[in-house]
Formats: C-alpha cells, sequence, structure tokens
C-alpha cells in the first residue's frame, strides 16, 4: 500500500474508530445485563473490560503512521507554533542566525569563485597548463609557473607524445590590449592571440561562424578575428551578419569569421574578447628568443595517459633543450598542472581568504552561542511544561527531538534570511573589488551559485544542531519531579544551566577579542602601508592612458609629436597647473630595463636577481616631476631642451644611487640602458652612454613596499613611446576635469581612445591590491562579533538578574543597600568577563605571527599596543553591557520582589 | 505510560491475538464485538485479552490486507462494521497456523521428556 492511499484510507479508518468503539462497548453492555448485572454497573464493568480508550485510540493511530516522518512533520509544526507564539524570542534569535549565517555564505561565495570553479571546458581536469619552472626560484609554493618561449613552445609541441593538442595564447600577464577603431568609438579590449588549434584543445565551439583554420596561423593568412558574445553583443548589437564584416584592430585590417560563447568569462585568466592568430617571426624563434617567455601553452591529456607520466615526459624534453641551450634555459624545467589549480595557486588570495573565513567562522560562533543562551534562558521558563508533558508519557527522547525540530526551524529561517544579507553582501563586495582588471573579473562573477547554496544549508542545519544541542541534552537528562517541584524562589535554581551559559559569554569574548585583534592588526597594517612612503603628492592629479594605433604613428617621431600637442592643449587650460607623461605611472608595476653602468662590472650571467641587473624604466616628458612633486634632490630635471638631438641623459633614484654608488656622487657618470630587457641582436649598434644628470627621490611600485627598487628616469622626447599616460595636476577636483582631458587628446586625433582615468589618489588607493578591503571587511565582522557578544552577555546577566530578583528583594528588606547590590552584579559577571577575556588574550598572542607568516611585506609596528589595548575594549564593552540590569537590579522596591513570582 | 515491560508483552501477544481473529473470521463475517466473544468462548476464558486491544490488531490485519471491512447490519437490525477474511489472509492463516503448530510441538517436545524423568 503506497503512502497516499495509506494516508487517506487512515483518515476514513480513524474517523470511525470512535463509534466503532462506542458500539463495541454499548454491545457489551447490552451482554452484561442480559447477564444479570445492574445497567450502571454493566456499563462499568464493559468500560473496564475495554481498557483504556485513548491508549487503544493511539495504538491503533499508531498502526498508520508512517514512523518517523510523520513525527518529525508533527514536530515541525508543533515547533512553528511555539515560535509564533514568543515573537520577541524568535525575531532576536532569527536576526541574529541570519547575520552569523549571512556573512558566512558571503565569504564563502568568494572562495566559491575564486578557488572552487571548475573552468568552463568540458573534462577541465584533463586540461593542464604547462609552464616554465625556474628552479631557482623554489619549490612548493614560492615555484614559480612562468610563461613559455615560443621556441620552447614549438618543440614541446613537436616532441611531446602525451597529448592530443597543443596550443599556446599570449600569456594574459602580458595584459595585452588593442584598439578595436573604425564605425563607432575606438575602444580598447583585451585580446589574445591564439594557435589555430587553441579552441580545439580547449574544448570550445564558436556560437557562429567558426574558429581558426589550422593555415591560419601563418603570417600572411592571419587577418581572421574571433569575437566573444559579448563584445559581439555591445559592439555589434548582435547582428548574424557580422561574419565577413572586418575590424580594424591596432590600425590593420581584420575579417570577422567566428563568435565565441560567453562561458569563458567564468574564469579570470580568460579575459580576452577578441582572438586572432598567433604568428612567429622568424627572429621569434631564433635560439635567442627562447628567453622571451610570453605564452600560456595549454594541452589536453590523451585518455590513457596520467598526469604523472605527461610530467615526466615533458621533463625530459625540457632537460633535452636545456642541455642544448644553457645560454637561455639552464635551471629551467616544466610544471604541469590543471587549468584550476593553476588559476588558484596564481591567484595569490589563499591567505587573504583563510583570515577572513576564520574570521566569518568567529561570528557564526559568537550568534551560536547567543542563540544557545537564548534557549537556555527560554528552557528554564519551560521547565514546567517539559515536566507536564514527560509525565503524561512522552518520552524525554522526544521531548528533546520535538525541541531540536524547533532549533532545525530557526535554523532555516536564519539561513533563508541569512542569504538574503549575502545577497546584499555580495552587492557591496562587487562595488569594492575593483583595483585592477582581475578583480573586476572576479567581481563579476561573484554570485550566490550551486555551492553557496549548498553550503549554505549545510551551515545552518550545522549551527541548529550545534545550539540545540546543549538545551535538549539538557532536558532529556533531567528528572520531571525536579521540574514540576521547581520556583523560582529558589537561590539555588538552575546551578548547572547557569555554569554553561556563563561559560558560553566566556567563550563568546574570547573570540570576540581574538577577532578584535586580528582586525586590529589588518587595519593597522593598512593605514601604516596609506601613510608609509609617500615619495609623491597624489592629490589633485588626474591620470588617464593613451595607446596610440594606426599607422600614423608608427615613428617614434610621430609618436612624441602627438604627445607634445596633447600637452600644450592641456597647459593651455586655465585648470591645469601642470601636465606631463609617463610611460608608466607611480604605484604601478613598472616595465624594466637591463642597465650597464660605465666603469662597473657587469653582473655575471645567468644571474637571476633582477634586481642587480634590471631597472624601473620611466619614460618622462620634462614637467614629470613638477606634477608630481617628486623631489629631485641632486642635480636637475628634464628640460625641453634634452629631446632627440641632444646627449643623451637619464636621471636616476635614490636607491639606484643608493645600491650601485654608495660612496660617490652618481652625478656625471654615464650608463646604458635597454628597455625591455631585450638581448641585443647580433649587428645592431648598441645604446647609446647616457649621463647621469638629477637624482630623484624614490617612490613605491605599490602600497605596502618594504624594499627599495632601482629606477632611471629617461626624456621622453629621446625615447618616444606610443602608450603613455597622462599625469596632470589640477587646480580644480580631478574628477571633474576628466571630460576636458578627453577632449585635449580628441582635438589633437579624434580616433585615438582615451582610457583608464584615475585620480592619482584612486592609484595609489588600487595598487594597495585589495589591502583596504581587506581591513575593512576584518574591522567589520570584529565590529558585528564584539556587538553581538556584548548583547549576548546583556541578555544573560538580564536573565539572571531576573532569576534572582527574589533573592535581590530579600537582600535589600535586611538592609542592603542599593550600591552593594550593583556591586553584586557586576562582580560576579566580571569574573566570567576577565575568564573570557583571559583565554581571548592567550589565544591572540600567536596572531600577530600567524599574519606574518600568511602575508609578505606586513607593517607591524604597534602589534603591541593593540594586544595590550583590544582587551581593554573588550572589558569595557562588557562592563557597559552589564551595568544596565546590574543598575535595575539595584532599583528593585523588596516590597515588590518579594511578591514576584 | 507504557513500560518497557508492558510494551514487550504486548508484542507478544500481537501475532497470536493476530492469528486468533483471522482463525475466528474463517467461520464468517463478524463485527468486533462478536468476534472478541468468540475468542473468549472458544478458549472457554482462558485468554482474557483487553478487549481493547482488538481495535489496533483489526487495523494492523487491514493495513496488511488480510482482512477488509465493509458497513453491515447486526443481528439486532443495528449499523455494525464487519470483518471477513481476504484471499490473501485465508492464504496467511494457514501459513500462521502451520508455524504455530511447529512452535507449540517444539516447545511440548522438549518440556514432556522433562515430566517423564520427573515421574520415574
Amino acid at each position: 500500500m503506497n503512502l497516499w492511499s495509506r494516508f487517506f484510507r487512515r483518515q476514513r479508518m480513524m474517523d470511525s474508530l470512535d463509534q466503532d468503539i462506542r458500539d463495541f462497548i454499548e454491545r457489551e453492555t447490552q451482554d452484561n445485563i442480559a447477564r444479570g448485572m445492574a445497567p450502571d454497573k454493566a456499563h462499568y464493568a464493559a468500560l473496564r473490560k475495554f481498557g483504556s480508550v485513548t491508549r487503544v485510540k493511539e495504538d491503533t493511530r499508531e498502526v498508520w503512521t508512517f514512523g518517523w516522518l510523520e513525527q518529525l512533520w508533527r514536530d515541525i509544526r508543533f515547533g512553528l507554533r511555539a515560535l509564533v507564539k514568543s515573537p520577541g524570542f524568535t525575531v532576536v534569535a532569527v536576526l541574529t542566525l541570519s547575520l552569523g549565517i549571512g556573512v558566512n555564505s558571503t565569504i564563502f561565495s568568494v572562495v566559491s569563485t575564486m578557488l572552487l570553479r571548475k573552468p568552463p571546458f568540458p573534462d577541465p581536469d584533463r586540461l593542464m597548463m604547462l609552464c616554465s619552472r625556474n628552479a631557482a626560484a623554489g619549490a612548493g609554493p614560492e615555484e614559480s609557473h612562468d610563461p613559455v618561449s615560443p621556441p620552447d613552445f614549438q618543440d614541446w609541441r613537436a616532441q611531446a607524445t602525451a597529448y592530443s593538442g597543443i596550443a599556446a595564447a599570449t600569456s594574459f600577464e602580458n595584459d595585452s590590449k588593442v584598439t578595436l577603431s573604425g564605425g563607432s568609438e575606438p575602444e580598447r579590449v583585451p585580446n589574445g592571440e591564439v594557435s589555430a588549434n587553441y579552441f580545439d584543445v580547449l574544448g570550445v565551439s564558436p556560437v557562429l561562424g567558426r574558429s581558426f583554420l589550422p593555415e591560419e596561423d601563418q603570417p600572411g593568412r592571419d587577418r581572421v578575428a574571433l569575437l566573444r558574445a559579448d563584445l559581439w553583443n555591445r559592439r555589434f548589437g548582435s547582428d548574424p551578419h557580422v561574419l565577413g564584416r572586418t575590424v580594424k584592430v591596432n590600425g590593420e585590417t581584420y575579417t570577422v569569421v567566428g563568435v565565441m560563447p560567453d562561458t569563458f568569462r567564468q574564469l579570470w585568466m580568460f579575459p580576452e574578447q577578441l582572438w586572432i592568430p598567433l604568428t612567429f617571426t622568424p627572429a621569434q624563434l631564433g635560439p635567442a628568443a627562447r628567453s622571451q617567455r610570453s605564452l600560456s601553452v595549454y594541452g589536453r591529456l590523451k585518455p590513457v595517459v596520467t598526469e604523472a607520466q605527461a610530467r615526466s615526459e615533458l621533463d625530459t624534453i625540457a632537460r633535452r633543450i636545456a642541455a642544448t641551450n644553457p645560454a637561455t634555459n639552464k635551471d629551467w624545467g616544466v610544471s604541469v598542472l590543471t587549468v584550476q589549480q593553476y588559476a588558484i595557486q596564481e591567484s595569490n588570495a589563499g591567505t587573504a581568504l583563510a583570515f577572513l573565513l576564520a574570521a566569518v567562522g568567529f561570528v557564526l560562533l559568537i550568534a551560536c552561542a547567543n542563540l544557545a543562551n537564548l534557549l537556555l534562558a527560554r528552557n528554564a521558563n519551560r521547565q514546567r511544561e517539559f515536566a507536564i508533558r514527560v509525565a503524561l508519557g512522552a518520552g524525554r527522547l522526544r521531548v528533546a527531538c520535538q525541541l531540536l525540530a524547533e532549533c532545525l526551524l530557526l535554523g532555516l529561517l536564519g539561513g533563508g534570511l541569512g542569504l538574503l544579507f549575502a545577497a546584499w553582501g555580495l552587492h557591496l563586495l562587487r562595488g569594492a573589488f575593483d583595483w585592477n582588471e582581475w578583480s573586476i573579473l572576479i567581481s563579476e562573477q561573484l554570485s550566490l551559485d550551486r555551492n553557496v547554496l549548498l553550503f549554505t544549508i549545510a551551515v545552518s542545519a550545522a549551527t541548529a544542531l550545534l545550539f540545540g544541542l546543549a538545551p535538549a541534552f539538557q532536558i532529556s537528562r533531567r528528572d520531571p519531579n525536579a521540574g514540576l517541584k521547581e520556583s523560582s524562589r529558589s537561590a539555588t535554581v538552575g546551578r548547572e544551566r547557569h555554569r554553561l551559559q556563563n561559560l558560553l559569554v566566556a567563550g563568546q569574548l574570547a573570540l570576540s577579542l581574538v577577532l578584535l585583534v586580528g582586525a586590529g592588526l589588518f587595519v593597522e597594517n593598512f593605514i601604516e602601508e596609506m601613510h608609509a612612503r609617500p615619495g609623491m603628492n597624489p592629490h589633485h592629479v588626474l591620470t588617464a592612458s593613451v595607446a596610440l594605433a594606426g599607422a600614423a604613428y608608427k615613428t617614434p617621431a610621430r609618436q612624441a609629436e602627438f604627445f607634445e600637442s596633447v600637452l600644450r592643449n592641456l597647459e593651455k587650460s586655465s585648470e591645469v597647473e601642470s601636465a606631463a607623461v609617463t610611460n608608466n605611472l607611480p604605484y604601478t608595476f613598472p616595465g624594466r630595463a637591463k642597465f650597464l653602468i660605465e666603469g662597473q662590472a657587469p653582473p655575471p650571467a645567468g644571474d637571476q636577481d633582477w634586481r642587480l641587473t634590471f631597472a624601473g624604466y620611466f619614460a618622462v616628458s620634462p614637467d614629470y616631476f613638477r606634477v608630481t612633486q617628486i623631489p629631485v634632490r641632486e642635480g636637475r630635471e628634464f628640460s625641453r631642451a634634452d629631446d632627440a638631438n641632444s646627449a643623451p641623459v637619464v636621471i636616476v633614484n635614490e636607491a639606484f644611487a643608493r645600491k650601485f654608488f654608495s660612496n660617490q656622487n652618481p652625478l656625471g657618470h654615464h650608463l646604458r640602458l635597454t628597455p625591455d630587457g631585450a638581448p641585443a641582436e647580433a649587428g645592431t649598434t648598441p645604446p647609446p652612454w647616457r649621463e647621469i644628470v638629477g637624482v630623484a627621490g624614490d617612490v613605491d611600485e605599490y602600497v605596502g613596499q618594504t624594499n627599495w627598487r632601482p629606477h632611471v628616469f629617461v626624456p621622453f622626447l629621446q625615447h618616444p613611446e606610443g602608450s603613455m599616460d597622462l599625469v596632470v595636476r589640477l587646480k580644480i577636483e580631478p574628477n571633474a576635469f576628466a571630460a576636458s582631458l578627453r577632449q585635449a587628446v580628441w582635438s589633437v586625433d579624434r580616433d585615438q581612445p582615451v582610457t583608464n582615468l584615475r585620480t592619482m589618489d584612486r592609484v595609489v588607493r588600487d595598487s594597495g591590491q585589495g589591502d583596504d578591503i581587506m581591513a575593512e571587511l576584518m574591522g567589520a565582522f570584529a565590529a558585528i562579533a564584539l556587538v553581538m557578544a556584548g548583547v549576548g552577555i546583556y541578555g544573560l546577566i538580564a536573565y539572571l538578574v531576573g532569576r534572582r530578583t527574589h533573592e535581590v528583594g530579600v537582600r535589600k528588606a535586611l538592609g542592603a543597600r542599593s550600591r552593594e547590590v550593583l556591586w553584586l552584579v557586576l562582580y560576579g559577571s566580571m569574573r566570567m568577563v576577565m575568564a573570557g577575556v583571559g583565554l581571548g588574550l592567550l589565544v591572540s598572542l600567536a596572531l600577530p605571527r600567524l599574519v606574518l607568516a600568511g602575508f609578505h611585506e606586513v607593517h607591524m609596528n604597534h602589534s603591541n599596543w593593540i594586544l595590550a589595548g583590544m582587551p581593554l575594549v573588550v572589558i569595557l564593552v562588557a562592563l557597559v553591557a552589564c551595568y544596565f540590569p546590574a543598575r535595575r537590579a539595584s532599583r528593585v522596591e523588596p516590597m515588590a520582589a518579594l511578591r514576584f513570582e | 505510560m507504557s513500560t518497557q515491560k508492558e510494551r514487550e508483552r504486548i508484542e507478544l501477544l500481537q501475532g497470536t491475538l493476530d492469528l486468533l481473529i483471522l482463525r475466528t473470521l474463517l467461520l464468517g463475517p463478524a463485527h468486533g464485538h462478536a468476534i472478541a466473544k468468540a475468542i473468549e468462548m472458544r478458549s472457554e476464558d482462558v485468554l482474557q485479552v483487553e478487549q481493547g486491544s482488538l481495535y489496533p490488531a483489526l487495523h494492523r490485519l487491514i493495513k496488511r490486507g488480510w482482512i477488509s471491512v465493509q458497513e453491515g447490519t447486526s443481528e439486532n437490525n443495528r449499523r455494525a462494521k464487519f470483518y471477513r477474511l481476504t484471499a490473501r489472509g485465508r492464504r496467511q492463516l494457514t501459513v500462521e497456523t502451520g508455524k504455530w503448530e511447529k512452535l507449540a510441538g517444539a516447545i511440548a517436545r522438549i518440556l514432556l521428556p522433562a515430566e517423564q524423568e520427573g515421574e520415574s
């Protein structure tokens, strides 16, 4: 008999049971009368013979039950009714829970997006990244996964047999963008140059048209392009006839042959919106080019091959290459890992996320403790109800189960509301993840996906069990008689329960202290970072990027001319104090140039410490130091006279001077620079010797840098480039000048895109790579935790005081003064508070070391102050929380209290 | 409040009570009270079971599909529910009777030799 028919059958059978039993007893009565009994005696005899009617009905009903399922349903209904009857408790409990669960879901969704998402390709665990590995860089977490050079890639492709296909793409680390123009406004889009079989290896099919043909990655056949679906939507309006249309990429014409799906966007490593075939010049395939590591290489494992086999095969190939090419490949091995592993390792987010997860975990524990206390208090009031129910025949286990069902209900309600909180929290986070392209990619993908939903349900259930166990356990252990006899007059009431509650509150205090100390460390780090070594004045400066595209700007002369015109336009404006161009903004990672100092020995070949051979390379216009207010401590700045026709000059920064000219004045010395560190091609003239004419102050490459990096500056007129950043010091609010800045560029050439408009303040903040968010988040969680703990203490003390009202009344009647009662309550609570704070302090002592171990370059000069100060904060909050109930207790009227039941 | 011991006792009787009901209904459909009286009479008042426990047993048998229930009129023209054996119930009765006889036989074999020993 299946569930449904049983259900309906049961209804029918039970409906008539009453009548049936009455009929039965009636007949028995008649029989008794027939035997000669008096009518009423006959009735009683029949009843006695029948037995307990209630029991019979229950037993009969049990025949039809579905067992535990029905029991659960009944418990849930009962629990729901109980919760509705005490709305105050329910609201507080659900709010507390939802806050705790909500923050956990929020952080977990970040974890899910960054660490757990599988790449959106078929069979993602068989798709491998093949990387170069520099043996000198160490193993383990420090292991390098570097891009691959074109000649290496060709060799691997030719020799490796473990893969059904190997393809390469220009590495996303290059952050390359191209200008799409023709038609509407020019825009810069991230692009990738990929092998013809790239999409086959990845397993992605086009949504329109086709992907590349095998012959299309040869020069001459390569003027075809593939669009990503969102680019197609945005720029071409999803036009189905886009195939065959031409687009201008960096001024060159390409034909669109296909559209690729949007799913690429799910993994942050694939920012490209446009793909063109990857071609190599003969130089790029020559032996010297083996050190130009610029490609990401993907391989799809053949079905029968294991990862280990593939790895060892590639190892062998790499060793062979290293043996024949020691100059470029000595100490270079390979690493083979899945695309997902690569994405996780290179995202550098693991430690930060670990700290955040720990923080929200603490918040949840504190919420659980609050809930457990709430439940314990509530159950204390229901002691009589439970005792009666147990006396009437409910097993103690049944009562405990029913309580657990109530807790599960609370958990689910809290989880549901928590999801709403999480959605709001994600909305906030998405706005905050904006410090660079990669973080923006991540922010686009943050969502409440399936992982997060499952996580929330699991956490809700686990939490409910956690805070429900203690009270339920208590209920099931108590002797019902004691419950019935208990009254609030007794002063020793519920000792055991009170101890548990005190323990919980002490635990909450400990946790919130640990969280406060942790947050304090992060906040301190961030603040110190931001104020550490300004080196320049970032206020009132607007920046923008212009990357020249088009055949007109192929020569350095034309590029220089363009930017000079823009600068002249800018200087005409009355709102501009001074304007300059530079190829790299301060507080961003600059390109590097290899240098050689005249009179000093060149560093030994193969030296891996790039700090000794590479300097940050800045090509700047004369007013650069004026705009940025970087001090030039010795010598002079550049002037308009330093141009292509005058003597080559260079300015170095103090770090450079300290490192390489320790006890001399660098002015007057000469050095030679090779931008991009490209090896000199045989037969070309070496770069000229430049005279050092000035020494400038140091500026960091990123917020929080603790070491010093050498920088060199050359006049941009002597070394023009096509892609430069404008920096403009303004007399007005920088953001208000954005439109005028664009206009200044467009009045020189309408077709050049002006991108990345940011104030310099914003640039500095962005270079913190999210340190500000980390500090904000940890601070927010610590605050939430402290408030929750404070509320918890307040609730507990208020409740305890309420239980002792009678006792207080007696004391006051016997002559105690208000002040004494106040102290009595406060003293009693402070013991518990001190215990919690002490425990928390012990644990917090380990924190500074943990943070130092987990993050590079942490500023932690005041950790002792934090360790000393935070406990005081917690004690203060606890005192305030205790004070109000204590004051209420001290104001109790003795007579009213003595009458209080 | 049913304690553990009472529960055990009831369980022991559940199986046998079911068997007795089935056997009683072999002679024809009957209503609840008639079944109770029949069991009492046939056992010559040895089996004194709480009459109320008849109802859970009847419902159990209905759930298992061994008996069915119908509205009908009793001998003194009153409405009553009549229970009757189903085909499955008939088969089950044979099986259960066989099991019971085996059990009773086994117990008798164990008990009887002891008696003889006691006598001699």
